[in-house]
């Protein structure tokens, strides 16, 4: 017997009754209230914590019951099996689990799977997508950090010519477009928007001053370009937005807002190192040396001894290790 | 107190007060939540559906008036194809507006008409899944009803530069709650946009205020700190800058400690004191302090935990809010009886809720 709570579906009156299983059958009775009910018609609601668990009937009514591991008792002499979520979601051990597990899985999909989904992401994207950010982003800057460029007419288009003429071995080259701006906030610095276009500032042209080291940087870009590093940084950025407002929207949105820029940081690295690769690749085939962007390297880290000041720099992590890479591919 | 108020029911048998209490626990709901997140994360999303229900299951349950839980019936399915038109919409209007296509105006009156009428549906979605004892609650309020709240009261309040805003906030409860029903029993709202007005008038002056503080204790510094920097050297400094944004961040975190609860409190309690069930009235006693408190409690807990403390801090945060709700019935509350499906009409409520779905992300 077990003690329930009977309503019949169309009003809220209560009625005590007591539950008991007749062989097939499920036996509700109390003092105004006698039913006979075939359990395979009978629903029997999830555990969830402590709640109170219903048994729902076909015709709309329900018994309501408190007493847990009476309901249990009751229930293991019917056909009812408890589903697997309700089993997993209760046991300390199976909880543990599936902590562990999340761990694990959030892990794997933030190192491998996420740059892999954000690479093929990048790779498939209609180009116009990446135009039309482009487009926008360049007119903000525009608009605020970026001013016309003070480099000389004639040295641009040589720039140009050149740049135009380089090639990534074996690959071709990928949709790409230079151009010159000032900017005094960004100092010497140079970047490549997701759809390919470089912007190459004065600052950095001036302080690296001959041609093949500044093709030298646009090599590296172009790396950038090929791989479509922008592209993937906004893809990983926004997949890992949407993961922390699940994760923590539920309680704060304050929360979710802060930590995809930090996580963003991190990524850099291995981007920085496929430009390079591709970089050095690049002028070695135009007959030039990877020794040239190192030079650029040291040349601009001594410009800012201070690693952490705003500039090229501070996307680039370790400067020296980079150098080092590259001058072993010069040798 | 009771020696005090001798003469207050002498004649009618009184009904006395129902708190309404809140019966989950953090590690309880723990179980629940990482399940949640690991399904979630395996199905790439798609599961989230299912652990809205599951969550939203918990605390109905949990939730208890008169010693019976409320209850929970939507189907997963359709939430998650209410995720999926949000999510169309989403990235429709986010790709129009981004490439100021010519279709953009269009995108937007289209919007305009469709959105009244989803928000309605999801109302029903969500009230109709609801149930006490065994019989559900229903919105009835009409599609016109839903156009003139989000639609002329939306852009009325638009033009003249939000000062219609609490009087278009006070149309918008008003057409929810006047046409929320449990059962045959119909709630009705009693609060005027005048009161709507104080709450924002106080909250306006708690904005201004927070403003000039914050403004005094040094935000103007920072800044000229920024413009120095400048200057020195044609180059930011990137200390200052994140000396500026650690700033700046730390001031919306405070402005949403301190007036989110307050404005949260203030027009909670005012809308559900003014809200009644048939003769039964509601009572709602949020303090602003007690949300301060357990808010940034909850946040310091959550940042040191990593997040893991978040089902302690949902279920904390629920239970006060919950219990801070009364019932002053006038009734033991036996005699709601459910809307038999024949009187809403030859469209019954079942056959009507092929669209409705709640789209709330």
């Amino acid at each position: 017997m077990v003690p329930a709570t009977y309503f019949d579906g169309r009003s809220t009156r209560v009625h005590g009754v007591e539950l008991s299983v007749i062989g097939e059958d499920l036996l509700v009775s109390g003092t105004d209230i006698h039913l006979l009910i075939p359990f395979a018609q009978v629903r029997v609601d999830e555990r969830l914590g402590r709640a109170a668990r219903r048994l729902r009937f076909p015709d709309g009514g329900c018994c309501e019951v408190s007493d847990l591991p009476a309901l249990d008792r009751l229930l293991s002499a019917t056909a009812h099996r408890d589903g697997w979520v309700d089993r997993i979601q209760r046991h300390r051990r199976s909880i543990l689990l599936a902590l562990v597990a999340f761990g694990v899985v959030a892990g794997v999909a933030y190192k491998w799977a996420l740059p892999w989904a954000a690479g093929e992401g990048a790779r498939r994207m209609p180009p116009v997508i990446a135009r039309v950010l482009s487009t926008e982003a360049m007119k903000t800057l525009d608009s605020g950090l970026l001013r016309k460029s003070r480099i000389a007419a004639a040295r641009q288009r040589s720039l140009t010519a050149q740049f135009d003429a380089l090639q990534i071995p074996g690959r071709g080259r990928p949709k790409s477009a230079l151009l010159f701006r000032d900017s005094p906030q960004l100092g010497a610095n140079a970047f490549t928007l997701p759809d390919g276009r470089i912007v190459l500032l004065d600052e950095l042209t001036n302080s690296i001053g001959d041609d093949p080291h500044i093709l030298a940087v646009l090599a590296h870009e172009l790396g950038h370009a090929y791989e479509h590093h922008g592209l993937q940084l906004l893809l990983r950025g926004s997949v890992m937005g949407a993961f922390l407002a699940f994760y923590l929207g539920d309680i704060s949105q304050l929360l979710a807002a802060a930590p995809v820029a930090l996580i963003q940081a991190r990524y850099s690295k291995d981007f920085e190192r496929q430009a390079d690769d591709i970089g050095a690749a690049v002028l070695r085939s135009h007959g030039l040396s990877p020794g040239l962007l190192a030079d650029d390297l040291s040349r601009l880290s001594k410009l800012r001894p201070d690693a952490s000041n705003g500039g090229y720099l501070e996307s680039h992590p370790p400067t020296d290790e980079r150098i080092r890479r590259l001058r072993e591919m010069a040798r | 107190m009771a020696t005090v108020s001798l003469s207050a029911t002498a004649t009618e048998p009184a009904y006395p007060p129902l708190p309404i209490r809140f019966t989950g626990r953090g590690s309880e709901y723990f179980g629940i939540w990482i399940v949640n997140l690991l399904l979630t994360i395996l199905t790439l999303g798609i599961y989230s559906a299912w652990a809205k229900v599951r969550r939203i299951k918990y605390f109905y349950r949990h939730t208890e008036l008169a010693n019976s839980s409320f209850d929970f019936h939507g189907s997963p399915t359709r939430i998650l194809i209410g995720r999926i038109v949000a999510l169309a919409m989403l990235f429709v209007y986010n790709y129009t507006v981004r490439v100021r296509s010519p279709w953009v105006l269009l995108v937007l009156v289209a919007f305009a008409v469709v959105l009244p009428w989803l928000l309605r549906n999801s109302f029903r979605f969500r009230l109709y899944n609801s149930s006490w004892r065994g019989t559900r609650f229903h919105f009835r309020g009409s599609v016109g009803g839903a156009y003139r709240v989000f639609l002329l009261n939306g852009f009325l309040s638009l033009i003249t530069l939000y000062v219609l805003a609490p009087f278009t906030h006070q149309r918008l409860k008003a057409y929810q709650h006047n046409n929320s029903w449990f059962g045959r029993a119909r709630f009705s709202f009693h609060a005027s946009a005048g009161r709507f007005y104080l709450i924002y008038l106080i909250l306006l002056a708690s904005i201004v205020g927070f403003g000039v503080v914050i403004g005094l204790a040094g935000i103007g510094s920072t800044f000229t700190a920024l413009g120095h920097a400048q200057q020195r050297s044609g180059h930011v400094d990137t200390r200052e800058i994140i000396r500026f944004l650690i700033y700046f961040y730390g001031a919306l975190l405070l402005f949403g400690m301190l007036i989110g609860p307050l404005f949260h409190a203030l027009l909670t309690n005012l809308i559900w004191s003014s809200t009644r069930l048939e003769n039964h009235r509601i009572e709602c006693r949020l303090s602003p302090w007690m949300l301060m408190w357990i808010g940034a409690s909850n946040f310091v807990l959550v940042v040191i935990t990593l997040g893991l403390f978040i089902p302690w801090a949902s279920v904390r945060l629920a239970k006060y809010q919950v219990e801070s709700i009364r019932l002053l019935p006038t009734s033991d509350l036996q005699e709601f009886v459910d809307a038999e499906p024949e009187t809403i009409g030859a469209v019954g409520e079942e056959a009507a809720t092929a669209f409705d779905f709640d789209i709330s992300l």
